[in-house]
This record gives structure tokens, C-alpha cells and sequence, in this order.
């Protein structure tokens, strides 16, 4: 799982390097990590199993277990957390 | 994100695994059989969160006077979620507010044992209940079954809008006195 956050102080971490496998080519700079990829791993997981069940919040609770309230406060979360992280860019 | 839920909790807040129609449909068995049973005992439920003794009740009149109250209860906490939340639906509403009531099936299987002295022996000697030790086990039973049952229309609240905080909690207590007002008024109206 990609890192998010600083281990020391918590701050958001930004991509410095990026590698090409196959020639060994080196991209150096200082890139914002995509929204969806700040989001915590169950989070992402969250986001992967909506998707999968077509957006569907009624699958979504059937597969969990949970009641589809719940599901629907859980996405609110989410939805909440990228608009925040959308405001701070 | 995940949500753990143990079986403590699940006492607290079942309406993290059910809601809407499913707990409605669980809740209203429970409201009925509640209500009839309480009849024996004379005991009614007649109001947000109210249960008193009376003489007569008669099942058909607790039938009546619960179902008011559980209207009342309803219609106030889905105004209430108009008001604090932005995406909710009625039947979670409906669903969680029927279900919280469970708690009070208990005090209904309780009513009949419930013995009292006469209201002019209780004025000439009000120790005279001590007399009466099924009134006290009631007595205790009722307050953590209405801290039980609060605390579940608490939660079914806050499921059913996904509200939080200062909002959630002013909205809740603004929520039951209005139920509270309105069942009583109801209740005079109707009956």
C-alpha cells in the first residue's frame, strides 16, 4: 500500500520519484498525490467494492452485513473527505 | 471505515446491521405484542416515552394509544431529520423509531405482576408501597429499560440521517419533548 502520510509528523506526503522499469528512466520533481489515493485503505476498499456493485448501496449492505443507512453514512464520509481535500487545492 | 460491531453494541445500536423496512417489520411485532401484553397489566404506553398505570385499559385502547404514540415519535424525528440532515429516507425513520421500542416489551411482560394499593391508602400513607415489593422490582427494571429505550431512538436517529454532534443531540431532544406534546395531544383528541 502506497504511503499517504508522514510517519514522523503525519503530513501529507507528495511524489518525488517515479521509475520506468524498463529503461530505468528517473521523473524527479514534487507531485500532489491524486485525491482517491489519499483516502485511507479501507477507504480505497470501500470505494473499489461501491463501484464493483455498480453504485449500488443496497448491494453494498447486503455484502457488508450492514444496514443500508450505515452504508449510505459510510459513503458520506468519504464524499465529505474528498470535498475537503479538493477545497485545500 | 470498517465497521466492528460486537454483540454489546449491537444491544446499543442494532441499526448499524438492521434498519428500514426490515426493522420496522421486526419493530411493529414487538410494539403489538407489547401492547396487548401491557393491556393485561394496565399498562399503557401513552406517550413519546411515557408508561403509566391505569385502570380499564382494555387492548384494543393500548393498541390505539401506542400506535399514537409511535406516530407521534416518527413524525416528529423525520421533521427533525428534514431539518439537521441533508440525505435521509422516512422508512429508516419509521424502521428504527418502531424498532426502538423493544425495550418496553419487557415492562409489558412485567405489568400484570405489578400490584398497587389503592390511591387513597398511597395518600393517607405514601410508605405504604413498600408493602408492595413488585411495584419496587418495576421500579427499577423501568429506568434502565427507558435508558435502553432513549438511547436506541438516540441511535436509530443518528443512523437514519447520519447527523452528528451539538446538532444530532439538540435535534434529538427537540425531537422527543415535540413527540412528547403532540402524542398527548393526540391522544386527548382521539380518545
Amino acid at each position: 500500500m502506497l504511503p499517504t502520510s508522514c510517519p514522523s509528523c503525519q503530513a501529507q506526503l507528495k511524489v518525488m520519484a517515479l521509475k520506468c522499469e524498463s529503461c530505468q528512466t528517473e521523473v524527479t520533481g514534487l507531485y500532489e498525490l491524486p485525491v482517491l489515493l489519499r483516502l485511507s485503505e479501507d477507504e480505497l476498499l470501500f470505494i473499489l467494492r461501491f463501484v464493483k456493485n455498480s453504485g449500488s448501496i443496497k448491494d453494498m449492505s447486503a455484502e457488508l452485513k450492514l444496514s443500508y443507512p450505515t452504508v449510505r453514512n459510510m459513503l458520506n464520509e468519504i464524499i465529505q473527505k474528498i470535498h475537503n481535500y479538493e477545497k485545500k487545492n | 471505515m470498517k465497521k466492528r460491531t460486537n454483540n454489546w453494541s449491537l444491544i446499543w445500536n442494532p441499526f448499524t446491521r438492521i434498519a428500514g423496512w426490515q426493522a420496522f417489520g421486526v419493530g411493529i411485532v414487538i410494539v403489538i405484542i407489547s401492547a396487548v401484553l401491557a393491556s393485561y397489566g394496565n399498562l399503557v404506553f401513552d406517550g413519546a416515552v411515557d408508561a403509566h398505570f391505569g385502570s380499564n385499559v382494555g387492548v384494543a385502547k393500548s393498541l390505539i394509544i401506542t400506535g399514537i404514540s409511535l406516530f407521534s415519535v416518527v413524525l416528529a424525528m423525520y421533521v427533525v431529520g428534514i431539518i439537521i440532515s441533508k440525505n435521509f429516507r422516512f422508512v429508516d425513520i419509521l424502521g428504527t423509531m418502531t424498532l426502538a421500542r423493544a425495550p418496553y416489551l419487557l415492562l409489558a411482560v412485567l405489568a400484570p405482576f405489578a400490584t398497587f394499593p389503592d390511591v387513597e391508602q398511597m395518600l393517607q400513607n405514601p410508605m405504604i408501597v413498600l408493602e408492595y415489593p413488585s411495584i419496587i422490582i418495576f421500579g427499577l427494571i423501568s429506568l434502565p429499560v427507558l435508558i435502553w429505550f432513549i438511547a436506541l431512538m438516540y441511535n436509530g436517529l443518528k443512523i437514519s440521517t447520519g447527523a452528528k454532534g451539538m446538532k444530532l443531540t439538540v435535534g434529538f431532544i427537540i425531537g422527543v419533548v415535540v413527540a412528547e406534546i403532540t402524542s398527548k395531544l393526540f391522544i386527548h383528541l382521539i380518545l
